[in-house]
């Protein structure tokens, strides 16, 4: 297939910030990239033994529960305080080369997918510790909710990094929005254990329906389409907002850095 | 090619940084505040012809950083329009977009990449970028080893490869010891000999004489004089006493 070089040229800008963003976390490291790896499985061990050595709850594999959604959540969360900071941190580069900016932000993002797509052995080997096996469902699901998630990511990352350069105040305010919303979405507890009063919190909740939908794929091994549907909704209108928005801002951009 | 039109730029000017609580108190409404703006630029023409070299003189804060932003394309113009036609590449901050921890030649291709070139036009000229740079095998090395003169000649040597259209140069010349100077100067003599449009920003008057046909004197804003290179030279360094 032929590409124009203006497509090859993005192509190999995005490759090269990927790698530097994958690679370079791990540079002055003795283990390096094998980190990316290390950390799903530490995570991983310590799960296991808390719950199932230590505190046992009434849900079955405890830990696979709730690996199969902190794995996903930890990709959005990580993007998400990551890309507040984005644009700041390179305002040298911002202010002193043309480049489509966006792309720092699509490689900070690209590079936590890969450290989730590290955690798929992971749960792939717990899967099977507990005596049943990743099936079809997971080829079709996984692509499926990789987009879907990195299209809400994508969205988000546009808003927060653009609205963080203007009103610097956000970035303390997503650690605290972030941490504020992984207790209103059910990664480290089921959905059924929070009282029925308060359900409606994690219901109105988009991210609830991404997460449930993940964990409906790798600990239910089936695909939940109404909680993918809800999602791909979100997804849409995320995206298109924060596209939006950062493509209004941007050209003001460079009076406030 | 460039052409300039009524060129203004202001940028906002606030004591403060603006918080969360006067965003939701005001709204977005003091984006667009123009009582507190400061014009950095006023009404600016100008065009510079394909191969030809204007040389921009003024003192501090005049408007000269600003205009080579806006000619970049890193900024936006508030008012009046710009047109650019050709590749450019800024002579502005060497070494904006490296990396510290990796090597002159990781730096190379990435930088060029960012420049607007694919890897595989950086890898070809990779042998030539080494060369002129004469940094041995500290080019395998993580560039937080090297010393900033090392890294200046570096970021030059990349910039000269990236066959540059349009040259935008914010004074710069100082790159190196004293032979690397020389060599620098007469590879840039040679991009501009060559074809090269070129918009030079310096407080030396002696390089701006040597390399530029014409000359426009920028003050508070606005073009104070333009022309012919010597003439407008004299007139800006009679009023500097």
């Amino acid at each position: 297939m032929q590409i124009s070089r203006r497509t090859r040229q993005h192509l190999d800008l995005l490759k090269l910030l990927v790698k530097k963003e994958v690679t370079l976390r791990y540079k002055r490291t003795y283990l390096g990239f094998l980190w990316s790896l290390l950390n799903p499985i530490l995570t991983g061990v310590v799960l296991f033994i808390a719950f199932n050595i230590f505190m046992r709850f009434e849900v079955e594999n405890f830990a696979l529960f709730i690996m199969a959604a902190l794995f996903p959540w930890t990709w959005f969360a990580a993007s998400m305080t990551m890309s507040a900071n984005t644009l700041i941190s390179n305002v040298s580069l911002i202010k002193k080369v043309i480049f489509p900016k966006h792309f720092l932000l699509l490689s900070t993002i690209i590079a936590q997918l890969v450290n989730f797509i590290f955690s798929l052995p992971v749960l792939i080997g717990l899967t099977l510790f507990y005596g049943s096996a990743p099936s079809l469902n997971w080829l079709i699901g996984i692509p499926v909710l990789v987009v879907v998630q990195f299209a809400i990511i994508y969205g988000l990352s546009l808003l927060i990094s653009i609205a963080n350069a203007f009103f610097r105040d956000l970035e303390y305010l997503v650690n605290v929005l972030i941490s504020l919303l992984f207790w209103m979405t059910p990664v480290i507890y089921p959905l059924e254990a929070v009282p029925e009063q308060f359900r409606l919190l994690l219901i109105l909740n988009p991210v609830t329906y991404l997460i449930q939908a993940w964990r409906d794929l790798f600990f239910s091994n089936m695909l939940n389409w109404h909680n993918i549907f809800v999602s791909m909704i979100t997804a849409a209108v995320v995206l298109l907002v924060g596209l939006l928005v950062f493509k209004k801002l941007d050209r003001k951009l460079d009076e406030v850095l | 090619m460039i052409k300039v039109e009524n060129l203004w730029k202001s940028f906002p000017i606030r004591r403060d940084r603006p918080g969360l609580k006067e965003f939701i108190v005001k709204s977005p409404k003091f984006l667009n505040d123009n009582n507190n703006r400061f014009w950095a630029l006023k009404g600016v023409s100008f065009s510079v012809i394909k191969g030809e070299s204007l040389g921009v003189i003024g003192r501090n804060g005049a408007g000269k950083s600003t205009l080579l932003s806006l000619l970049l394309g890193v900024a936006q113009p508030t008012e009046g329009t710009i047109n650019v036609s050709g590749n450019r590449t800024p002579l502005l901050d060497l070494g904006a977009g490296f990396h510290l921890d990796l090597t002159g030649t990781e730096n190379i291709i990435i930088n060029g990449v960012l420049l607007g070139h694919t890897e595989k036009e950086m890898r070809e000229r990779m042998d030539s970028i080494i060369a002129f740079t004469e940094l041995g095998e500290f080019i395998n090395m993580p560039i937080r080893t090297y010393s900033s003169g090392m890294i200046m000649r570096l970021a030059f040597s990349i910039a000269i490869h990236t066959s540059p259209e349009i040259l935008l140069i914010d004074e710069i010349l100082a790159v190196g010891d004293e032979s690397f100077q020389k060599k620098s100067s007469k590879a840039l003599l040679n991009l501009l000999n060559g074809g090269v449009t070129t918009v030079y920003v310096s407080h030396n008057m002696e390089a701006i004489k040597k390399t530029c046909v014409s000359a426009i004197w920028l003050e508070h804003g606005e073009i104070r004089a333009q022309g012919e290179t010597g003439l407008v030279v004299e007139e800006y360094l009679k009023t500097q006493g």
